[in-house]
Protein backbone atom coordinates (compact mmCIF):
# COMPACT_ATOMS: atom_id res chain seq x y z
CA UNK A 1 0.00 0.00 0.00
CA UNK A 2 1.45 3.46 -0.84
CA UNK A 3 2.64 5.56 2.04
CA UNK A 4 0.32 8.47 1.38
CA UNK A 5 0.81 10.53 4.53
CA UNK A 6 4.21 10.32 6.19
CA UNK A 7 6.33 12.24 8.63
CA UNK A 8 9.53 13.43 7.03
CA UNK A 9 11.31 15.13 9.91
CA UNK A 10 10.66 16.74 13.26
CA UNK A 11 12.42 19.00 15.72
CA UNK A 12 11.76 20.16 19.27
CA UNK A 13 13.95 22.99 20.48
CA UNK A 14 16.06 22.22 23.52
CA UNK A 15 16.99 25.90 23.74
CA UNK A 16 15.72 29.04 22.09
CA UNK A 17 16.56 29.56 18.46
CA UNK A 18 16.01 32.20 15.82
CA UNK A 19 15.11 29.67 13.15
CA UNK A 20 14.64 26.03 12.36
CA UNK A 21 15.66 24.31 9.17
CA UNK A 22 14.53 21.23 7.31
CA UNK A 23 17.13 20.06 4.83
CA UNK A 24 17.67 17.24 2.36
CA UNK A 25 13.93 17.06 1.68
CA UNK A 26 13.26 14.16 -0.63
CA UNK A 27 11.38 14.81 -3.85
CA UNK A 28 9.33 11.64 -3.52
CA UNK A 29 6.16 13.28 -2.17
CA UNK A 30 3.60 15.52 -3.87
CA UNK A 31 2.82 18.06 -1.16
CA UNK A 32 4.38 19.10 2.12
CA UNK A 33 2.65 20.09 5.34
CA UNK A 34 4.62 21.92 8.02
CA UNK A 35 2.99 21.96 11.46
CA UNK A 36 4.36 24.05 14.29
CA UNK A 37 3.40 24.59 17.91
CA UNK A 38 5.55 27.32 19.39
CA UNK A 39 6.13 30.29 21.63
CA UNK A 40 8.30 33.27 20.98
CA UNK A 41 10.63 34.71 23.56
CA UNK A 42 9.98 38.40 23.30
CA UNK A 43 7.09 40.78 22.87
CA UNK A 44 8.28 42.41 19.69
CA UNK A 45 6.04 42.32 16.66
CA UNK A 46 7.29 40.07 13.92
CA UNK A 47 6.42 37.91 10.96
CA UNK A 48 6.80 34.16 10.70
CA UNK A 49 8.70 33.57 7.52
CA UNK A 50 9.68 30.79 5.18
CA UNK A 51 12.66 30.67 2.89
CA UNK A 52 13.24 27.89 0.44
CA UNK A 53 16.57 26.51 -0.71
CA UNK A 54 18.44 29.31 1.12
CA UNK A 55 17.02 31.89 -1.28
CA UNK A 56 17.23 35.28 0.46
CA UNK A 57 16.52 37.29 -2.67
CA UNK A 58 13.42 39.41 -3.25
CA UNK A 59 11.63 36.45 -4.76
CA UNK A 60 8.67 36.05 -2.42
CA UNK A 61 5.23 37.60 -1.99
CA UNK A 62 2.08 36.98 0.02
CA UNK A 63 -1.56 37.91 0.59
CA UNK A 64 -3.17 37.59 3.99
CA UNK A 65 -6.54 37.59 5.73
CA UNK A 66 -6.54 38.55 9.39
CA UNK A 67 -8.84 38.77 12.39
CA UNK A 68 -7.43 40.68 15.34
CA UNK A 69 -10.33 40.05 17.66
CA UNK A 70 -11.82 43.42 16.83
CA UNK A 71 -11.46 43.83 13.08
CA UNK A 72 -11.11 41.78 9.91
CA UNK A 73 -8.56 42.97 7.39
CA UNK A 74 -6.39 41.95 4.47
CA UNK A 75 -2.96 42.97 3.28
CA UNK A 76 -0.35 42.02 0.75
CA UNK A 77 3.40 42.39 0.18
CA UNK A 78 5.42 41.90 -2.98
CA UNK A 79 9.08 41.27 -3.79
CA UNK A 80 9.89 40.30 -0.23
CA UNK A 81 12.96 38.40 0.93
CA UNK A 82 10.90 35.73 2.68
CA UNK A 83 7.36 34.34 2.52
CA UNK A 84 5.40 35.51 5.55
CA UNK A 85 2.98 32.83 6.73
CA UNK A 86 1.99 34.31 10.12
CA UNK A 87 2.44 37.41 12.24
CA UNK A 88 2.85 37.68 15.99
CA UNK A 89 1.55 40.96 17.33
CA UNK A 90 1.46 40.16 21.02
CA UNK A 91 2.98 38.05 23.72
CA UNK A 92 1.52 34.64 23.02
CA UNK A 93 2.91 31.38 24.33
CA UNK A 94 0.25 29.40 22.49
CA UNK A 95 0.84 29.84 18.76
CA UNK A 96 0.40 27.25 16.07
CA UNK A 97 0.81 27.18 12.33
CA UNK A 98 -0.12 24.77 9.55
CA UNK A 99 1.51 25.43 6.16
CA UNK A 100 0.62 23.50 3.02
CA UNK A 101 3.07 23.55 0.10
CA UNK A 102 1.72 21.93 -3.02
CA UNK A 103 3.75 20.27 -5.79
CA UNK A 104 6.93 21.29 -4.03
CA UNK A 105 9.16 19.06 -6.14
CA UNK A 106 7.81 20.15 -9.51
CA UNK A 107 10.56 21.83 -11.58
CA UNK A 108 8.28 23.75 -13.96
CA UNK A 109 6.05 25.73 -11.62
CA UNK A 110 6.69 28.49 -9.14
CA UNK A 111 5.90 27.42 -5.59
CA UNK A 112 2.68 28.36 -3.81
CA UNK A 113 1.94 27.81 -0.13
CA UNK A 114 -1.19 28.36 1.92
CA UNK A 115 -1.27 28.63 5.69
CA UNK A 116 -3.39 28.89 8.80
CA UNK A 117 -1.70 30.74 11.62
CA UNK A 118 -3.19 31.00 15.07
CA UNK A 119 -2.25 33.29 17.94
CA UNK A 120 -5.16 32.99 20.36
CA UNK A 121 -4.01 36.08 22.24
CA UNK A 122 -3.36 38.00 19.05
CA UNK A 123 -4.53 37.14 15.55
CA UNK A 124 -6.25 34.42 13.59
CA UNK A 125 -4.87 34.46 10.07
CA UNK A 126 -4.57 32.73 6.75
CA UNK A 127 -1.98 33.40 4.06
CA UNK A 128 -1.23 32.47 0.49
CA UNK A 129 2.36 32.94 -0.60
CA UNK A 130 4.46 32.66 -3.75
CA UNK A 131 8.11 31.81 -4.26
CA UNK A 132 9.08 32.82 -7.77
CA UNK A 133 11.35 29.92 -8.49
CA UNK A 134 10.69 26.71 -10.38
CA UNK A 135 13.31 24.69 -8.52
CA UNK A 136 12.21 21.75 -6.44
CA UNK A 137 12.16 22.63 -2.76
CA UNK A 138 14.91 20.77 -0.94
CA UNK A 139 15.18 22.89 2.20
CA UNK A 140 12.86 25.04 4.28
CA UNK A 141 13.84 27.67 6.84
CA UNK A 142 11.20 28.86 9.30
CA UNK A 143 12.12 31.95 11.29
CA UNK A 144 10.47 34.74 13.26
CA UNK A 145 11.42 38.38 12.82
CA UNK A 146 12.71 40.28 15.83
CA UNK A 147 12.18 37.32 18.11
CA UNK A 148 13.37 33.84 18.91
CA UNK A 149 11.51 30.57 19.08
CA UNK A 150 11.29 29.44 22.68
CA UNK A 151 12.56 26.21 24.18
CA UNK A 152 10.03 23.45 23.66
CA UNK A 153 8.75 24.79 20.33
CA UNK A 154 8.10 21.86 18.05
CA UNK A 155 7.85 21.56 14.26
CA UNK A 156 7.06 18.55 12.11
CA UNK A 157 7.24 18.22 8.33
CA UNK A 158 4.87 15.75 6.70
CA UNK A 159 4.70 14.55 3.12
CA UNK A 160 1.58 13.64 1.17
CA UNK A 161 2.01 11.44 -1.85
CA UNK A 162 -0.48 11.23 -4.70
CA UNK A 163 -0.54 7.94 -6.56
CA UNK B 1 21.48 30.39 17.42
CA UNK B 2 20.12 28.25 14.63
CA UNK B 3 17.74 25.43 15.50
CA UNK B 4 18.34 21.78 15.06
CA UNK B 5 19.00 20.40 11.63
CA UNK B 6 16.59 17.60 11.16
CA UNK B 7 17.12 14.10 9.86
CA UNK B 8 16.11 13.06 6.36
CA UNK B 9 13.59 10.37 5.53
CA UNK B 10 14.11 6.87 6.73
CA UNK B 11 12.37 4.07 4.96
CA UNK B 12 10.93 1.72 7.54
CA UNK B 13 8.75 -0.22 5.15
CA UNK B 14 5.11 0.14 4.16
CA UNK B 15 2.44 0.82 6.72
CA UNK B 16 -1.30 1.31 6.42
CA UNK B 17 -2.78 4.79 6.84
CA UNK B 18 -6.34 6.04 6.94
CA UNK B 19 -5.44 8.79 4.45
CA UNK B 20 -5.10 7.28 0.98
CA UNK B 21 -4.55 8.50 -2.55
CA UNK B 22 -7.44 7.62 -4.88
CA UNK B 23 -6.58 9.32 -8.18
CA UNK B 24 -4.33 12.00 -9.64
CA UNK B 25 -4.41 14.04 -12.83
CA UNK B 26 -1.56 16.16 -14.15
CA UNK B 27 -2.49 18.22 -17.20
CA UNK B 28 -0.32 17.57 -20.22
CA UNK B 29 1.01 19.73 -23.01
CA UNK B 30 -2.29 20.19 -24.80
CA UNK B 31 -4.17 21.45 -21.76
CA UNK B 32 -7.43 19.99 -20.54
CA UNK B 33 -10.98 21.28 -20.72
CA UNK B 34 -11.87 19.58 -17.48
CA UNK B 35 -10.71 17.18 -14.81
CA UNK B 36 -13.10 14.47 -13.78
CA UNK B 37 -12.81 11.99 -10.98
CA UNK B 38 -15.23 9.18 -11.76
CA UNK B 39 -16.19 5.90 -10.15
CA UNK B 40 -15.19 7.30 -6.75
CA UNK B 41 -15.21 4.34 -4.39
CA UNK B 42 -17.61 4.36 -1.47
CA UNK B 43 -15.13 2.77 0.89
CA UNK B 44 -14.00 5.99 2.61
CA UNK B 45 -15.87 8.36 4.87
CA UNK B 46 -14.39 11.66 3.68
CA UNK B 47 -12.72 13.03 0.57
CA UNK B 48 -10.00 15.62 0.18
CA UNK B 49 -9.07 17.29 -3.12
CA UNK B 50 -5.80 19.20 -3.40
CA UNK B 51 -5.04 21.07 -6.57
CA UNK B 52 -2.73 23.54 -8.19
CA UNK B 53 -4.35 25.17 -11.19
CA UNK B 54 -3.73 27.60 -14.03
CA UNK B 55 -5.85 28.32 -17.10
CA UNK B 56 -5.18 28.98 -20.78
CA UNK B 57 -7.86 31.66 -21.01
CA UNK B 58 -6.44 34.83 -22.58
CA UNK B 59 -6.73 36.94 -19.47
CA UNK B 60 -5.20 37.45 -16.04
CA UNK B 61 -7.40 34.95 -14.22
CA UNK B 62 -10.09 32.43 -14.98
CA UNK B 63 -12.88 31.16 -12.76
CA UNK B 64 -12.85 27.50 -11.75
CA UNK B 65 -16.08 25.52 -11.41
CA UNK B 66 -17.03 22.19 -9.94
CA UNK B 67 -20.02 19.92 -10.43
CA UNK B 68 -20.90 16.74 -8.61
CA UNK B 69 -22.42 13.60 -10.14
CA UNK B 70 -22.94 15.47 -13.43
CA UNK B 71 -25.58 17.64 -11.75
CA UNK B 72 -26.05 20.80 -13.81
CA UNK B 73 -29.18 21.92 -12.01
CA UNK B 74 -29.51 24.96 -9.74
CA UNK B 75 -28.48 22.91 -6.74
CA UNK B 76 -25.36 24.64 -5.50
CA UNK B 77 -24.83 27.37 -2.93
CA UNK B 78 -21.67 29.23 -1.99
CA UNK B 79 -20.46 31.26 1.00
CA UNK B 80 -17.04 32.73 1.59
CA UNK B 81 -14.84 35.05 3.60
CA UNK B 82 -11.99 36.58 1.67
CA UNK B 83 -9.00 38.87 1.72
CA UNK B 84 -7.80 40.45 -1.52
CA UNK B 85 -4.78 42.22 -0.18
CA UNK B 86 -6.64 45.38 0.80
CA UNK B 87 -10.13 44.40 1.85
CA UNK B 88 -11.56 41.61 4.00
CA UNK B 89 -15.11 40.73 3.14
CA UNK B 90 -17.69 38.01 2.77
CA UNK B 91 -20.25 36.96 0.23
CA UNK B 92 -22.69 34.34 -0.90
CA UNK B 93 -24.52 33.03 -3.93
CA UNK B 94 -27.51 30.71 -3.93
CA UNK B 95 -29.21 28.36 -6.39
CA UNK B 96 -26.21 28.15 -8.67
CA UNK B 97 -25.70 25.61 -11.47
CA UNK B 98 -22.14 24.93 -10.38
CA UNK B 99 -19.73 25.46 -7.50
CA UNK B 100 -17.50 28.48 -8.10
CA UNK B 101 -14.09 27.72 -6.61
CA UNK B 102 -12.74 31.22 -7.33
CA UNK B 103 -10.13 32.09 -9.92
CA UNK B 104 -6.74 30.73 -10.87
CA UNK B 105 -4.09 32.61 -12.85
CA UNK B 106 -4.49 32.44 -16.61
CA UNK B 107 -2.47 33.09 -19.76
CA UNK B 108 -1.51 36.73 -19.29
CA UNK B 109 -0.36 36.24 -15.69
CA UNK B 110 3.36 35.77 -15.15
CA UNK B 111 4.24 32.28 -16.31
CA UNK B 112 4.59 29.50 -13.79
CA UNK B 113 2.19 30.94 -11.23
CA UNK B 114 -0.69 28.70 -10.16
CA UNK B 115 -3.56 28.96 -7.70
CA UNK B 116 -3.94 26.46 -4.87
CA UNK B 117 -6.89 24.81 -3.14
CA UNK B 118 -7.36 22.27 -0.38
CA UNK B 119 -10.96 21.14 0.00
CA UNK B 120 -12.67 18.61 2.25
CA UNK B 121 -15.97 16.83 1.69
CA UNK B 122 -17.18 15.01 4.79
CA UNK B 123 -19.55 12.04 4.76
CA UNK B 124 -19.63 12.01 0.96
CA UNK B 125 -21.50 8.70 0.77
CA UNK B 126 -24.12 9.53 3.40
CA UNK B 127 -27.59 9.46 1.82
CA UNK B 128 -29.15 11.32 4.76
CA UNK B 129 -27.13 14.47 4.14
CA UNK B 130 -26.76 17.14 1.52
CA UNK B 131 -23.08 17.57 0.81
CA UNK B 132 -21.12 20.43 2.35
CA UNK B 133 -17.66 21.28 1.04
CA UNK B 134 -15.07 23.30 2.98
CA UNK B 135 -12.20 24.81 0.97
CA UNK B 136 -9.16 26.98 1.63
CA UNK B 137 -8.35 28.69 -1.67
CA UNK B 138 -5.65 31.12 -2.65
CA UNK B 139 -3.46 32.65 -5.31
CA UNK B 140 -0.69 35.22 -5.01
CA UNK B 141 0.79 36.84 -8.11
CA UNK B 142 3.35 39.18 -6.54
CA UNK B 143 1.20 42.26 -6.60
CA UNK B 144 -2.29 40.80 -6.64
CA UNK B 145 -4.11 37.81 -5.29
CA UNK B 146 -6.82 36.62 -3.00
CA UNK B 147 -7.35 34.18 -0.16
CA UNK B 148 -10.69 32.60 0.81
CA UNK B 149 -12.23 30.18 3.22
CA UNK B 150 -15.24 28.97 1.26
CA UNK B 151 -18.13 26.65 1.83
CA UNK B 152 -20.30 25.04 -0.81
CA UNK B 153 -23.59 23.19 -0.56
CA UNK B 154 -24.70 20.56 -3.04
CA UNK B 155 -28.39 20.10 -2.31
CA UNK B 156 -28.51 16.39 -2.92
CA UNK B 157 -28.42 13.48 -0.53
CA UNK B 158 -26.94 11.18 -3.17
CA UNK B 159 -23.61 9.59 -2.53
CA UNK B 160 -20.88 11.33 -4.47
CA UNK B 161 -19.54 9.14 -7.26
CA UNK B 162 -18.01 11.72 -9.59
CA UNK B 163 -16.55 15.22 -9.39
CA UNK B 164 -15.78 17.44 -12.37
CA UNK B 165 -13.58 20.53 -12.11
CA UNK B 166 -13.34 22.87 -15.09
CA UNK B 167 -12.42 26.43 -15.98
CA UNK B 168 -15.16 28.83 -17.04
CA UNK B 169 -13.37 29.35 -20.36
CA UNK B 170 -10.76 27.48 -22.36
CA UNK B 171 -8.63 24.86 -20.64
CA UNK B 172 -6.53 24.10 -17.63
CA UNK B 173 -2.91 24.72 -18.51
CA UNK B 174 -0.13 22.17 -18.59
CA UNK B 175 1.24 21.21 -15.15
CA UNK B 176 -2.05 21.90 -13.40
CA UNK B 177 -2.31 19.09 -10.89
CA UNK B 178 -5.37 17.59 -9.19
CA UNK B 179 -5.25 14.91 -6.51
CA UNK B 180 -8.16 13.08 -4.84
CA UNK B 181 -7.66 11.44 -1.46
CA UNK B 182 -9.93 9.26 0.63
CA UNK B 183 -10.00 9.30 4.42
CA UNK B 184 -11.34 6.33 6.28
CA UNK B 185 -13.72 6.66 9.15
CA UNK C 1 7.05 2.42 10.52
CA UNK C 2 4.11 3.51 12.70
CA UNK C 3 0.94 4.59 10.99
CA UNK C 4 1.02 8.35 10.44
CA UNK C 5 -2.64 9.25 9.94
CA UNK C 6 -4.88 6.89 11.85
CA UNK C 7 -8.45 6.96 13.10
CA UNK C 8 -8.61 6.95 16.88
CA UNK C 9 -12.35 7.29 17.50
CA UNK C 10 -15.58 7.91 15.66
CA UNK C 11 -19.12 8.84 16.74
CA UNK C 12 -22.34 8.94 14.76
CA UNK C 13 -25.41 10.34 16.48
CA UNK C 14 -28.34 7.94 16.41
CA UNK C 15 -32.08 8.36 16.30
CA UNK C 16 -33.36 10.83 18.86
CA UNK C 17 -30.26 12.97 18.75
CA UNK C 18 -27.69 13.54 21.46
CA UNK C 19 -26.66 16.31 23.80
CA UNK C 20 -23.04 15.91 22.81
CA UNK C 21 -20.43 13.94 20.91
CA UNK C 22 -17.68 12.73 23.19
CA UNK C 23 -14.41 11.35 21.84
CA UNK C 24 -12.67 9.72 24.77
CA UNK C 25 -9.67 7.62 25.72
CA UNK C 26 -7.35 9.49 23.39
CA UNK C 27 -3.96 7.81 23.72
CA UNK C 28 -0.84 9.90 24.15
CA UNK C 29 1.02 7.98 21.47
CA UNK C 30 0.50 10.41 18.55
CA UNK C 31 1.98 13.83 17.91
CA UNK C 32 -1.06 15.76 16.70
CA UNK C 33 -4.77 15.08 16.66
CA UNK C 34 -7.19 16.08 13.94
CA UNK C 35 -10.96 15.94 14.40
CA UNK C 36 -13.34 16.42 11.49
CA UNK C 37 -17.02 16.79 12.18
CA UNK C 38 -20.29 17.12 10.30
CA UNK C 39 -23.03 18.35 12.63
CA UNK C 40 -26.53 19.71 12.58
CA UNK C 41 -28.49 20.71 15.69
CA UNK C 42 -32.03 21.35 16.81
CA UNK C 43 -31.60 25.00 17.84
CA UNK C 44 -34.37 27.01 16.16
CA UNK C 45 -31.98 29.23 14.24
CA UNK C 46 -30.03 29.00 11.02
CA UNK C 47 -27.05 28.37 13.29
CA UNK C 48 -26.51 25.96 16.17
CA UNK C 49 -24.27 27.05 19.01
CA UNK C 50 -21.61 24.44 19.64
CA UNK C 51 -19.38 24.20 22.69
CA UNK C 52 -16.05 22.39 22.47
CA UNK C 53 -14.17 21.22 25.54
CA UNK C 54 -11.11 19.14 26.34
CA UNK C 55 -10.94 16.62 29.18
CA UNK C 56 -14.37 17.69 30.44
CA UNK C 57 -12.85 20.79 31.97
CA UNK C 58 -14.74 24.06 32.31
CA UNK C 59 -11.98 26.65 32.62
CA UNK C 60 -9.13 28.08 30.59
CA UNK C 61 -10.70 28.56 27.14
CA UNK C 62 -9.93 31.59 25.00
CA UNK C 63 -10.19 32.26 21.31
CA UNK C 64 -9.76 34.73 18.46
CA UNK C 65 -12.46 34.54 15.82
CA UNK C 66 -12.73 35.56 12.19
CA UNK C 67 -15.86 34.77 10.24
CA UNK C 68 -18.05 35.69 7.35
CA UNK C 69 -21.83 35.62 7.58
CA UNK C 70 -22.53 35.67 3.88
CA UNK C 71 -22.20 39.42 3.57
CA UNK C 72 -19.77 40.80 6.16
CA UNK C 73 -16.39 39.79 7.59
CA UNK C 74 -16.22 40.05 11.38
CA UNK C 75 -13.57 39.46 14.03
CA UNK C 76 -14.03 39.15 17.77
CA UNK C 77 -12.61 37.32 20.75
CA UNK C 78 -14.13 35.25 23.52
CA UNK C 79 -13.14 33.43 26.67
CA UNK C 80 -15.00 31.23 29.08
CA UNK C 81 -15.68 27.71 30.17
CA UNK C 82 -15.62 26.24 26.66
CA UNK C 83 -14.79 27.14 23.07
CA UNK C 84 -17.68 28.77 21.23
CA UNK C 85 -18.54 28.15 17.61
CA UNK C 86 -21.59 27.95 15.35
CA UNK C 87 -22.82 24.94 13.41
CA UNK C 88 -25.94 24.35 11.34
CA UNK C 89 -29.27 24.82 13.13
CA UNK C 90 -32.83 23.66 12.55
CA UNK C 91 -33.85 26.61 10.38
CA UNK C 92 -31.13 25.99 7.79
CA UNK C 93 -31.84 24.14 4.54
CA UNK C 94 -33.08 20.65 5.37
CA UNK C 95 -30.63 17.73 5.42
CA UNK C 96 -27.73 20.16 5.54
CA UNK C 97 -24.88 19.71 7.98
CA UNK C 98 -21.76 21.72 8.73
CA UNK C 99 -18.16 20.81 7.90
CA UNK C 100 -15.50 21.41 10.54
CA UNK C 101 -11.88 20.63 11.32
CA UNK C 102 -9.96 21.01 14.58
CA UNK C 103 -6.21 20.42 14.47
CA UNK C 104 -4.29 20.27 17.74
CA UNK C 105 -0.50 20.05 17.38
CA UNK C 106 1.41 18.50 20.26
CA UNK C 107 -1.81 17.61 22.08
CA UNK C 108 -0.02 15.40 24.62
CA UNK C 109 2.81 17.80 25.38
CA UNK C 110 3.39 19.66 28.61
CA UNK C 111 2.47 23.14 27.35
CA UNK C 112 -0.88 24.86 27.08
CA UNK C 113 -2.86 23.56 24.14
CA UNK C 114 -3.19 25.66 21.02
CA UNK C 115 -5.53 24.62 18.18
CA UNK C 116 -6.73 25.62 14.74
CA UNK C 117 -10.45 25.39 13.99
CA UNK C 118 -12.10 25.95 10.62
CA UNK C 119 -15.85 25.44 10.43
CA UNK C 120 -18.37 26.17 7.72
CA UNK C 121 -22.13 26.00 7.79
CA UNK C 122 -24.38 26.01 4.79
CA UNK C 123 -27.86 27.17 3.90
CA UNK C 124 -29.51 28.00 0.59
CA UNK C 125 -29.78 31.68 1.56
CA UNK C 126 -27.40 34.53 2.27
CA UNK C 127 -26.85 33.69 5.93
CA UNK C 128 -24.30 30.99 6.62
CA UNK C 129 -20.96 31.11 8.39
CA UNK C 130 -17.41 30.57 7.19
CA UNK C 131 -15.31 30.60 10.34
CA UNK C 132 -11.64 30.57 11.31
CA UNK C 133 -10.60 30.30 14.95
CA UNK C 134 -7.40 30.47 16.96
CA UNK C 135 -8.01 28.47 20.13
CA UNK C 136 -6.13 28.26 23.41
CA UNK C 137 -6.84 25.87 26.27
CA UNK C 138 -4.70 27.12 29.15
CA UNK C 139 -4.00 23.72 30.59
CA UNK C 140 -0.76 21.75 30.40
CA UNK C 141 -2.41 18.34 30.69
CA UNK C 142 -2.39 15.96 27.76
CA UNK C 143 -5.70 15.96 25.92
CA UNK C 144 -7.48 12.69 26.61
CA UNK C 145 -10.96 13.60 25.45
CA UNK C 146 -12.70 16.06 23.15
CA UNK C 147 -16.38 16.87 23.46
CA UNK C 148 -18.71 18.80 21.16
CA UNK C 149 -21.90 19.84 22.93
CA UNK C 150 -25.03 21.53 21.67
CA UNK C 151 -25.24 24.93 23.32
CA UNK C 152 -28.99 24.75 22.92
CA UNK C 153 -31.16 21.79 22.06
CA UNK C 154 -29.46 18.64 20.78
CA UNK C 155 -27.22 17.37 18.00
CA UNK C 156 -29.23 15.71 15.26
CA UNK C 157 -29.17 12.13 14.11
CA UNK C 158 -26.50 11.53 11.43
CA UNK C 159 -24.14 14.09 12.96
CA UNK C 160 -20.63 12.64 12.92
CA UNK C 161 -17.20 13.28 14.36
CA UNK C 162 -14.02 11.35 13.58
CA UNK C 163 -10.76 11.80 15.44
CA UNK C 164 -7.42 11.00 13.82
CA UNK C 165 -3.97 10.70 15.32
CA UNK C 166 -0.96 11.90 13.36
CA UNK C 167 2.49 10.60 14.24
CA UNK C 168 5.74 12.44 13.70
CA UNK C 169 7.81 9.25 13.53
Amino acid sequence: MPKTYEPIATTTLGSSATEINFTSISGSFTDLILVGRFSSTTLIFGGMNLRFNSDSGSNYSYTLLEGTGSAASSARASNTTAMEMGYNGTNDAGQNIIIQIQNYSNTTTNKTAISRYNSPAGQVMSYVGLWRNTAAITSIRFAVNNQALATGSTFTLYGIKAE
Amino acid sequence: MIGNIVAAITDGGEAATDFESIATVTVGAGGSANIEFTSIPSTFQHLQIRYLGRGTFNGGDVEVHMQINSDTGSNYTRHFIYGDGSTAGAGSATSQTKIVLNDVPAATSTSGIFGTTVMDILDYTNTNKNKTVRALIGRDKNGSGVLLLSSFLWSSTSAITSIKIFPSANNFAQYSHFALYGIKG
Amino acid sequence: MPVTYKKIASVTVGAGGAASIDLTSIPATYTDIHCVFSIRGSQAQVYQQLQITFNNTTTGYSQRNLYGDGSTAVSNSLSGNHFFTDGVGANATVSTFGNGSIYVPNYAGSTNKSASLDLVTENNATLAYTQLYALLWSNTAAITSLKITAGSGTLNQHSTAVLYGISKS
